[in-house]
């Protein structure tokens, strides 16, 4: 049974959807993530805050992807917007985790001793802290971004959008010639996705 | 003209926990001096320095550093008043992965606008402080090693030329070759008299053992539960006289702070590395 290539157009088209979905979504999320997880970090603010914006990141942790997914398509309609806001909202709860692990982890001593020279508070943040966290920081936005594109490849079963969803349909149809070459299709993403995030780390080391 | 008094403690006390972890009871450095503080573990040298560079309140007394009090709760002034007051300790502090170049131009943000530091501009002024620290330390050959691929000793000569590049005028230095070996102590310490002379700096050094302490200092201070027991030439510092300074105090370096806590872990590899007295033995 030969794989079927009239399905370069869909094929196209919906790879690009998926990634523009993982991509959009990963920023999107991150964006949220990052002072979200400073106010999550225990030695930079009070109880009363970093307390319940953790709580809160672990709640959406708990929740799966596709659950996230089915709830965005069932408020926004069909189509890869639900996928880019159910990617975000799952990155926020991960990415922000890790900013805050990464922020709590840090020696202290380092910015005392900056600030020790007559630096400013921001002066340490800029030049002593983010110094400190930033390959980390990077690092965990490539293997987000990696897994994210994993992630999205199937968020079109709840109709969300991108490949996922015509390797749903064909199934159905049972054009087993399509769905093997959309297979093949979302196995070169997930690598090609996975080898860039590996470049990125690698660069950083 | 007498020489002028640089820092001044008068019936200095900080209690902790209803113990007075240091008690001074009259104290006066004058410019230009180079005094070394020696004395067992918990004895109060590192609350001392922290307290002179105003990270610790004292409960009560006088303590005068250039003329003033120091600027406590002041947060505007105490930048000013910590740029004028280089401190240095065991573990360098360095931030690992910028280079050394960055590391000692930190030493200047005490003087830099944010815009400007923001934007990592340095004008020629401060590029020139930081060079001439660097040449001071020897280091001008590897401006551009991030800082935690350099061994100890040279971590703490960045350490040192970031400090340096702050332009203070008084310098602490808390054990700041407890991480070195000995050849390498001796290196940084003839260091240490070198730029005191080039920067007229005065400086107040910790050190576990005292023939360091006869090696750089103009006058040693010894101190015991808080207290300075003795105090004098370095041609003075007998060896009876060490071991009573190093006799057991009531105290033994239990219950600090968490950061501190963290300082002492890697502080015993020097007691007696010479053969000499074992603080704690
Ligand atoms: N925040 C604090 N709370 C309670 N006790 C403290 C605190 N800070 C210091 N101490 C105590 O004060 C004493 C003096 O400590 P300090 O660190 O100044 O001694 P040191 O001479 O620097 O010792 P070392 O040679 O081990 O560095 C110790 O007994 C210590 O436990
Ligand atoms: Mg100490």
């Amino acid at each position: 049974m030969p794989p079927d290539w009239s399905v370069w157009d869909v094929l196209w088209r919906a790879s690009l959807e998926t990634l523009q979905t993982t991509i959009a979504g990963t920023f999107l999320g991150a964006l949220f993530a990052y002072p979200l997880g400073v106010m999550a970090a225990s030695n930079w603010t009070p109880p009363w805050i970093h307390l319940p914006v953790k709580a809160a990141m672990a709640f959406i942790r708990s929740i799966p992807l596709l659950i996230l997914a089915l709830l965005f398509v069932s408020a926004v309609g069909l189509g890869p917007f639900p996928g880019v806001l159910a990617i975000a909202v799952h990155s926020v709860g991960v990415l922000g985790r890790f900013v805050a692990e990464e922020i709590e982890a840090t020696d202290p001593r380092p910015l005392l001793a900056l600030q020790g020279t007559g630096a400013s508070s921001i002066q340490v943040i800029q030049h002593g802290l983010i110094p400190q966290v930033l390959p980390q920081m990077v690092a965990h936005l490539a293997i987000r971004f990696e897994m994210n594109l994993r992630d999205s490849t199937i968020l079109g079963l709840v109709g969300a959008g991108g490949l996922g969803f015509y390797v749903f349909l064909y199934i159905k149809q049972f054009q087993w010639e399509k769905t093997g070459v959309l297979c093949l299709a979302i196995i070169f993403l997930v690598f090609a996705g996975e080898f860039v995030s590996w470049q990125i780390r690698k660069r950083l080391i | 003209m007498s020489p002028e008094v640089i820092i001044r403690l008068k019936d200095a006390v900080v209690r902790r926990d209803g113990q007075d972890i240091l008690s001074i009871d009259s104290l006066e450095i004058t410019r230009g001096e180079r005094v070394a503080f020696i004395g067992n573990s918990g004895s109060g040298k590192t609350t001392l320095m922290r307290m002179l560079k105003g990270y610790i309140t004292p409960t009560r007394g006088h303590v005068e550093v250039m003329g003033a009090p120091v600027p406590l709760g002041n947060r505007a002034r105490m930048r000013g008043y910590h740029r004028q007051i280089g401190m240095i300790h065991q573990h360098f502090d360095l931030i690992g992965r910028e280079s050394v170049w960055q590391n000692v131009y930190h030493g200047r943000l005490g003087y830099v606008p944010f815009l400007r530091s923001f934007l990592g501009r340095f004008d020629k002024g401060d590029r020139e402080i930081c060079m001439r620290a660097l040449k001071e330390v020897r280091l001008d050959d590897k401006l551009y090693r991030s800082a935690r691929t350099l061994s100890g000793g040279e971590q703490q000569r960045v350490a040192i030329a970031r400090t340096l590049s702050q332009e203070p005028t008084i310098f602490l230095a808390d054990e700041p070759v407890s991480n070195l070996d000995p050849a390498l102590s001796e290196d940084i310490l003839d260091l240490f008299g070198t730029i005191c002379v080039a920067y007229r700096l005065t400086l107040l050094i910790s050190l576990h053992l005292p023939e360091l302490a006869r090696r750089i200092a103009d006058r040693i201070i010894a101190m015991k539960a808080g207290e300075i027991v003795w105090q004098g030439l370095p041609e003075e510092l007998s060896e009876e006289k060490i071991s009573e300074i190093y006799e057991r105090g009531e105290r033994n370096g239990e219950g600090y702070d968490r950061l501190e806590r963290t300082n002492e872990f890697h502080m015993s590899w020097g007691h007696g590395a010479k053969g000499h007295l074992v603080p704690g033995s």
